[in-house]
């Protein structure tokens, strides 16, 4: 006797299943068929088998509790290839050729699991187990938290989940955003004709349903809805709704998230049916849907009752025996018996006999069954044992018989003997929790109702409306005429006439006894898959946790993958019965997303393995062709050196720093940052954001200028090119040209709207070269046309315009690199075509591209500074610019700049350092007074950048040391204990080269 | 109006950013034939313009002037037709876009410094196009709004963001949407765009 298919066909024996064809795939190795359709978990019940997973803590034998999304137990693994996927329900795999499964948390095999021998120190692993046992004693090799780390490697074998991947998937995931005026959630009777009113009243709709077809309970409940069979009446609303343009369908969805402002994620199972997704088709698809309003019509699940031994495989809930049955063509088992405190197990209990089960027994724990469902009782052939209870189950990793025993309802109590039912399957209910966890993210307080003994949702308080099992109306009928009035009043219309269709059979009574839990001998689970029994609610009471929230964090209760969607509420009732108090005063949890469990890669979505753009420069292609080593700066590639074959890093920007010194060189500074600063206000503007005057600067002249923040510290600095009288190019670092223009934005926003400013970003606009050397000034002779450059024409700080190679360019006579110098701007689309013809301009001359490295190497044999010393903590005065600080006006930071603290002679200032041991220095190296290698301390200060210098035939650095000005002259150490570089070194001024700036004048 | 620099000779051709990652031809999942077309749309002039409080409806006249294109009032409203376009971008920011090459000097003439700026980003932006029957469904996996003909009808613009990279978006026909986007970040915008319309197949041209 096992669970197997039916031999009946069609709508109420298998409507998602296609009998016509086979399906191939592997459970731990060993090959199963099923049909297209099945999910794994029916295929393996069809296929007798109902061993699929191993608990949590106890190693228990388990196996499927449910059918669908709330299923705790039957996790399994799912490869790909190399890549596995743990924890997934197999009552959510849908099956396709070549799906490869495996079980979880057993060794060595799932039918003999070494780890079940913790069931027999039960007691043991009671509720606070890590708690109590791994706090370490207080003295000696294991005190404190040492302890728990030696004992944690042996805890994570035993117990756990299924093993995550460590191999990178060659897959898609995929980001999607939606809008729409309706968004329905569950697609049963309830959503189906919401989406259907709303879309009437000229709603943009979209309908998800996480399940792969559409109905929700249409699909089993056997039910005649309009003269039609449920699913078929369900089927033509679908394909009416299918031909729509205002609604978008999508299956496979579950919408796990409900955020503010009607913000709701939802991942779609694209390809997970499939032995491979198509081309460009992604995995997953995490959808950010913005709706006007939300339907929620999430209905119902159904919550198994507490008794010794409901664990074991067999013991199933009643509507997913008649789910399996009726969507599935599977039987659950050959003989049936059923435990309920409510009458909807009774239809189940008939759809599984005109299936093809025989049922045993019908246990009640109500002593009078209403006539309508001893009928019912009698239809399906069952004897009726009212006024019972099931006190325990028998078989070793299969259901053989059940152990019944006289209960009273009332007084919560066992008599009489005991009496054994044979059975191979045991269905239960425990009654019906709305699936409200939607709407309690949404900010919603649950309400218990004690009649239907379930939290309900409260009136709607944010953007949604509810239908059917989801508000606690668990009839056919109510959802209908819920989900048509939700449907309006989501779309705004007016309510019409609206007939509601009949639906036979008439429903039964909704409201179970208040009975969640059989007290009688062994173990009794709560939470299935946190392995949560009802002895441990209460040794958390006796524990002093009375509070919900600490009894869901000492015992784990509902904290696993399944997030407690069966065990929340007999759970919340055993703690109450404990307390002695009702339900609604011990409270209840809140949920938070997700609803379940969501792809890590649909999160990440397309950012795998591409996390940021490349930004790339005009002039990017030839750098590349020229053998330039690239370098990121920021989202920036620029080239760090142009090695030549058999080149060190070192060597390479040596051989570029001579030459650009000696003859001249041209580096790509298109990357700087650019911004247009226009208006009749722009040169205010910038004597108020700039510490300098820039109201006093020519038309097509340049001036260097420094910004600081509000606090008085050093923000940024760059030259800024006057090119009208209203009409000034600034230029900026390279990393903070963004910071820079949101400062720009939220002055003229906020501080000053009266000024007529417009800044806009045009670094993309300009492609820039700064061409430098002695030989600078004879090259760019050799090709501009239409403007002198010489010293009269082109002074120091000067701007001309003329043509390169038929271009026009602008020209701006500035230096970083301590050359006489020229920063040459054209059109970004003829970057490269004006870099070339200088390029070939220069070979005469011996012209050189250089790179960062030398680029960085210039500028700290000059001093200058860059975001390595502008780094946010230093002022004007300790980067020796206080000559920059105008005292005829006020500047942003000028407020604060002379603070005692930011004037202090102590503060970190700007010096040079010379390696005197003439070995490399290192960023962030520390400078230190004196040298303790074995106890580095005493820190003076730190290297900010560093380079061989070829000028001065020395390793040097630019470093921040404390009143380092006054230091000048003296030696001191660097202290890198992480790269064990320790040596001495003598502070110097921070102009290393040329400081009178001749060679740069000319 | 200063930095806009005269034109080069006639011969000069201006490069795309997008270099060796534009690949003329079909690609992708192509069982139900191209879902969207992608090209690169080089217009010569892209220029953008900003009238301070109250100067807006001159603005709005002189782009009409100058283009012919009448935008209408307010943020986010545009213009395509003729090998034109205009777009509003900002609260009293638009774009204004041109085949021809003297787009910018134009309005240097007829924005005087009263009522606004010009600002030449003829050679800061790209454009990219797409244009086809699955257009907002590519689009709408980078952007987080909404491309329905209802909510973003033909002719009007939207500034948005693709994580870093900055886009204004016009609706340029029923089907086809023009992307301006930095031109540093086009390259890997491309490939971006290329990547999400691999579902749907795409034509380059």
């Amino acid at each position: 006797m096992s669970a197997r298919r039916t031999d009946k066909q069609g709508r109420t024996g298998g409507g998602r299943i296609d009998r016509q064809k086979t399906v191939r795939f592997t459970f731990d190795g060993v090959s199963y068929s099923g049909h297209p359709g099945d999910t794994l978990a029916s295929a393996m019940l069809a296929n007798g088998v109902t061993l699929l997973g191993r608990s949590f803590k106890y190693h228990r034998p388990r196996g499927l509790l449910s059918a669908g999304v709330d299923e705790p137990n039957a996790l399994v693994t799912i490869l790909r290839g190399e890549a596995r996927e743990p924890n997934i329900p197999a009552t959510m795999v849908e099956i396709h050729d070549g799906l490869t499964v495996v079980s979880q948390n057993r060794s060595p095999s799932l039918a003999w699991d070494f780890h079940a021998l913790n069931q027999l120190g039960g007691k043991l692993l009671a509720a606070g187990f890590y708690y109590k046992t791994f706090m370490g004693p207080a003295i000696g090799p294991l005190k404190g938290t040492r302890f728990w780390m030696f004992c944690e490697h042996f805890i994570r074998r035993a117990a756990g989940l299924g093993r995550a991947g460590t191999v990178a998937e060659n897959i898609r995931y995929e980001r999607m955003n939606a809008f729409c005026d309706v968004l329905v959630v569950g697609s049963g009777p309830a959503g189906l004709t919401a989406a259907r009113a709303a879309s009437d009243n000229g709603a943009n709709v979209i309908l998800a349903e996480l399940d792969p077809h559409f109905g929700g309970s249409a699909n089993w409940s056997g039910e005649e809805i309009d003269m039609k069979p449920a699913a078929d009446w369900a089927e033509a609303i679908v394909d009416e709704l299918r031909g729509r343009q205002n609604v978008r369908l999508l299956p496979r969805t579950t919408v796990w998230g409900y955020y503010d402002g009607n913000t709701l994620a939802a991942i779609e199972r694209v390809s997970d049916r499939k032995q491979a997704p198509a081309k460009g088709e992604p995995r997953h698809r995490y959808w950010t849907i913005r709706a006007r309003k939300v339907v929620l019509a999430t209905g119902a699940l159904e919550r198994p009752l507490v008794f010794p031994g409901n664990d074991r495989p067999g013991v199933m809930l009643a509507d997913a025996g008649r789910r399996y049955a009726s969507e599935f063509g599977v039987l659950p088992g050959e003989r049936i018996a059923l435990f309920t405190n409510n009458d909807s197990a009774y239809r189940a209990a008939l759809a599984l006999k005109n299936a093809g089960a025989q049922i045993a027994a019908i246990v009640d724990v109500r002593a009078e069954p209403s006539e309508a469902v001893r009928a019912l009782a009698q239809a399906a052939g069952a004897e009726l044992l009212a006024g019972h209870a099931v006190i325990g189950t028998e078989g070793g990793k299969a259901l053989s018989s059940v152990t019944v025993q006289r209960f009273d309802a009332d007084g919560k109590r066992l008599s009489g003997a005991t009496r054994a039912i044979q059975a191979d399957c045991l269905l239960m209910s425990g009654g019906w929790s709305p699936v409200i966890h939607l709407a309690s993210q949404a900010g919603a307080k649950p309400e218990w109702d004690s009649a239907k003994q379930a939290f309900l949702p409260p009136a709607p308080t944010q953007g949604w409306l509810g239908a059917g099992a989801f508000t606690g109306s668990f009839s056919t009928t109510g959802a209908i005429a819920e989900g048509h009035a939700a449907g309006v009043l989501a779309a705004g219309g007016k309510s019409a006439p609206f007939d509601l269709p009949g639906v036979q059979p008439e429903p039964l009574d909704p409201d179970p006894a208040p009975v969640f839990e059989i007290r009688a001998e062994g173990k009794s689970f709560v939470d299935f898959q946190h392995d949560v029994t009802a002895d441990d609610v209460r040794l958390a009471h006796r524990e002093g946790f009375v509070s919900v929230e600490h009894l869901k964090r000492y015992t784990t209760l509902g904290m696993a993958t399944d997030q407690g969607k069966s065990s929340n509420v007999p759970g919340l009732a055993i703690m109450a019965d404990a307390l002695g108090k009702p339900i609604p005063e011990v409270g209840t949890t809140r949920f938070r997303p997700p609803f379940s469990a969501v792809s890590i890669g649909s999160i990440a979505g397309e950012r795998y393995g591409d996390i940021k753009p490349d930004r790339l420069t005009p002039i990017h292609d030839w750098h590349v062709e020229h053998g330039a080593t690239l370098y990121s700066a920021g989202l920036w590639h620029r080239p760090q050196i142009y090695g030549l074959p058999g080149e060190t890093v070192e060597q390479a920007y040596v051989r570029e720093v001579k030459a650009s010194r000696s003859t001249a060189g041209i580096v790509d500074v298109s990357t700087l940052g650019k911004i247009a600063v226009q208006g009749p206000d722009a040169a205010e503007f910038l004597d108020r954001v700039y510490t300098n005057l820039f109201s006093t600067l020519p038309v097509g002249k340049a001036r260097y200028g420094l910004m600081l923040r509000e606090d008085g510290l050093a923000f940024d600095d760059g030259t800024t090119w006057r090119l009208g009288a209203n009409d000034f190019l600034m230029t900026t670092t390279t990393a903070n040209a963004g910071k820079v223009m949101q400062h720009l934005e939220y002055f003229l926003d906020v501080i000053w709207p009266e000024l007529r400013v417009t800044v806009t970003s045009v670094t993309d606009q300009w492609a820039g070269a700064a061409i430098g050397g002695p030989k600078a000034r004879e090259i760019l002779a050799s090709c501009v046309e239409g403007t002198a450059v010489d010293n009269a024409a082109l002074p120091f700080m000067g701007i001309v315009h003329g043509k390169i190679a038929g271009v026009p360019v602008m020209i701006c006579r500035l230096s970083f690199s301590g050359e006489m110098a020229f920063e040459v701007y054209c059109g970004s689309g003829f970057g490269t075509h004006v870099w070339q013809a200088l390029i070939e301009a220069g070979k005469p001359f011996g012209l050189v591209p250089y790179g960062l490295e030398a680029l960085g190497t210039m500028r700290i044999e000059k001093g200058h500074v860059t975001g390595a010393e502008i780094d946010g903590r230093t002022t004007a005065r300790d980067l020796h610019l206080d000559w920059m600080l105008s005292k005829k006006k006020p500047f942003i930071g000028s407020a604060m700049m002379d603070r005692e603290g930011l004037a202090e002679p102590t503060r970190l200032q700007l010096v040079g350092i010379v390696a005197l041991d003439n070995r490399p220095l290192n960023g962030g190296a520390h400078i230190v007074e004196e040298l303790d290698q074995d106890n580095p301390h005493g820190s003076i200060g730190h290297v900010t950048a560093c380079c061989y210098s070829p000028m001065l035939g020395k390793y040097i650095a630019l470093a921040l040391v404390k009143g380092g000005s006054a230091l000048l002259g003296t030696r001191a150490f660097v202290s890198d204990p992480l790269r064990k570089r320790f040596g001495p070194v003598e502070i110097v001024s921070n102009h290393f080269f040329d400081p009178e700036g001749s060679r740069m004048h000319g | 109006m200063a930095d806009k620099l005269g034109t080069p000779d006639v011969e000069i051709e201006r490069q795309s950013p997008l270099g060796p990652v534009f690949q003329p031809g079909s690609h992708g999942n192509l069982e139900a034939g191209a879902g969207v077309a992608l090209s690169e749309v080089q217009p010569d002039s892209i220029v953008q313009l900003a009238a301070w409080p109250g100067e807006e409806k001159k603005l709005i006249a002189a782009i009409a002037a100058a283009t012919g294109l009448s935008l209408p009032d307010g943020a986010g409203g545009g213009v395509a037709k003729g090998g034109k376009a205009a777009f509003g971008v900002a609260p009293g920011k638009f774009m204004a876009v041109s085949e021809d090459d003297d787009l910018a000097v134009a309005f240097a003439d007829a924005v005087p410094v009263e009522m606004g700026t010009v600002t030449d980003l003829s050679h800061g932006r790209t454009v990219i196009r797409i244009e086809g029957s699955r257009a907002e469904w590519v689009l709408s996996k980078l952007f987080a709004i909404d491309f329905s003909p209802t909510a973003f009808p033909t002719g009007s613009a939207r500034s948005t963001v693709h994580h870093e990279i900055f886009a204004q978006i016009q609706r340029s026909d029923a089907e086809q949407f023009d992307l301006y986007v930095f031109r540093s970040f086009a390259r890997s915008f491309w490939k971006v765009l290329c990547h999400a319309a691999e579902e749907v197949g795409y034509v380059v041209k």
